[in-house]
């Protein structure tokens, strides 16, 4: 339920930043929201949940938005693995650090996807420029605050729901 | 104790279920993912996807273009109102422009008509200006801006493109009256040019003339021209009339009565052409001589 709710949620970011993105001006670039709920579900979710979780949206996205098929999800995957690796029994979980984490994480990511494009796809390859991969990360680091909020709440809710209904079930047998 | 063998157990499994599971995720993932990538062919899974997707963000894409159309016109009705006002005052601006126009271009289409009449006649006319009208039925007279200083003298008669208008009764210095033909004291010589039968036109004011004296047996049809006789000296032989709209043939009588409508139009009447030649012969009946 929980997964298949945020399968839902993740859904709804692609199409919203998809759809709805391009009414917006390109100067001020446009945040990931799928990084950011799966650095999320990095934190929240357990692996197999997340994995799946994961790889789909990046399918999903790669689908709707990549140029060379396969690129997305292995970053989501590898972004959610490397998240979940550092985050679990770590102090770095906390709150306090999952925000700047985020950040730090896409930014690494943008840098390592940008050297295996380089070693694959040289020639497609944009210069790299600090000042915009910076923006970038900052634009998904603002962005991470109020989303963080929203998938907190949402994953709390439906924990309650889930927590309300085990007892009575328990009572009816 | 063997419960907690049992739960040890019970744990044990559930662990190797689970890390079972995860190798199995990650195999499929992994396989997914080996084949999109070294693939890169879009395939099935990629066609169904975007067809999942597609409807999802054409729905989107619809109500957010739909919302900002609603906004960008709400924005707009704000502006239109000043442009409207603006384009009010234009508009009443070119229409006043227009109807200058307009009426610019009929004078002009009338005059060329006058003018052609005018360079057509034999003689030479004297244009004259309708000033003023007296429309009662009984006198029905017009004014033109031309007497006695332009030659002008009672008897004339006033002509149209269409033909007959009337003849001057009245001469002023500068104005002179014209009674219409179309006036019931006005009495014509008149006859119906396809046989040339003779009958006198009377006018009867807005409805125009009656042919009377034309006797019964007259072949006569509705559509036939009238044209002047010419008898009288007054008016020349042939000019226009009007055209036979209504043939009446009484019981008693010898006579038909015919109702003749004009060719001139009295109530739009602007200019009228008057015919200075039959001066001559009106000053010679008159037993004076011209000395101009």
């Amino acid at each position: 339920m929980l997964f298949f709710l945020f399968w839902l949620l993740g859904v709804g970011l692609i199409v919203f930043q998809t759809a709805l993105f391009q009414f917006l001006p390109q100067s001020i670039g446009r945040p990931d929201f799928i990084f950011i709920l799966i650095a999320f579900a990095a934190y929240r979710f357990a692996w197999i949940p997340g994995i799946v979780l994961a790889f789909s949206l990046g399918w999903i996205m790669d689908v709707v938005g990549g140029i060379h098929l396969g690129f997305y999800p292995l970053m989501c995957l590898l972004s959610f693995t490397a998240l979940k690796i550092l985050t679990t029994k770590s102090p770095v979980k906390e709150s306090t650090y999952q925000i700047p984490l985020v950040g730090l994480s896409y930014f690494l990511v943008q840098m390592l996807f940008y050297f295996l494009y380089s070693l694959a796809l040289p020639e497609e390859l944009p210069e790299w420029v600090w000042g915009e991969a910076l923006q970038r990360t900052v634009l998904v680091v603002i962005s991470a605050i109020p989303l963080f909020l929203l998938f907190n709440s949402f994953y709390e809710i439906i924990q309650k729901r889930r927590s309300r209904v085990k007892p009575l079930r328990r009572r009816s047998r | 104790m063997r419960k907690n063998t049992k739960a040890i157990r019970r744990k044990s499994i559930f662990s190797a279920v689970r890390v079972i599971l995860l190798v199995m995720t990650l195999l499929v993932v992994g396989l997914l993912l080996l084949v999109s990538t070294v693939g890169g062919r879009f395939g099935t899974a990629h066609q169904l996807t975007l067809d999942f997707i597609g409807p999802l963000q054409s729905g989107v894409t619809r109500t957010v273009s739909g919302l900002s159309s609603i906004k960008d016109d709400y924005i707009a009705l704000w502006n239109i109102r000043a442009e409207n006002k603006r384009l009010h005052v234009l508009v009443d601006k070119y229409l006043k422009e227009l109807g200058e126009y307009r009426e610019g271009y009929s004078t002009y289409l009338y005059l060329e008509k006058i003018l052609e009449f005018k360079n057509k006649s034999k003689f030479e006319l004297i244009s004259a200006r309708v000033v003023g009208k007296e429309p009662t039925y009984w006198y029905q007279t017009i004014i033109v801006d031309r007497g006695k200083k332009d030659d002008i003298l009672e008897g004339m008669i006033a002509l149209a493109p269409g033909g007959v208008v009337g003849q001057v009764i009245h001469v002023g210095e500068h104005y002179s009256k014209i009674l219409l033909a179309n006036a019931p004291s006005s009495a014509i010589d008149a006859l119906i040019q396809k046989n040339r039968t003779r009958g006198i036109l009377k006018g009867v004011g807005e409805k125009g003339y009656v042919l009377n004296y034309v006797l019964k047996n007259a072949e006569v049809s509705v559509g036939d021209q009238i044209v002047t006789a010419g008898i009288g000296g007054v008016f020349p032989a042939g000019v226009p009339l009007g055209r036979v709209s209504k043939i009446l043939k009484k019981r008693r009588g010898m006579f038909q009565e015919i109702e003749v409508q004009p060719y001139i139009d009295f109530q739009k009447l602007e200019f009228v052409l008057i015919d200075p030649t039959d001066r001559q012969k009106i000053l010679y009946s008159m037993g004076l001589s011209s000395k101009r």
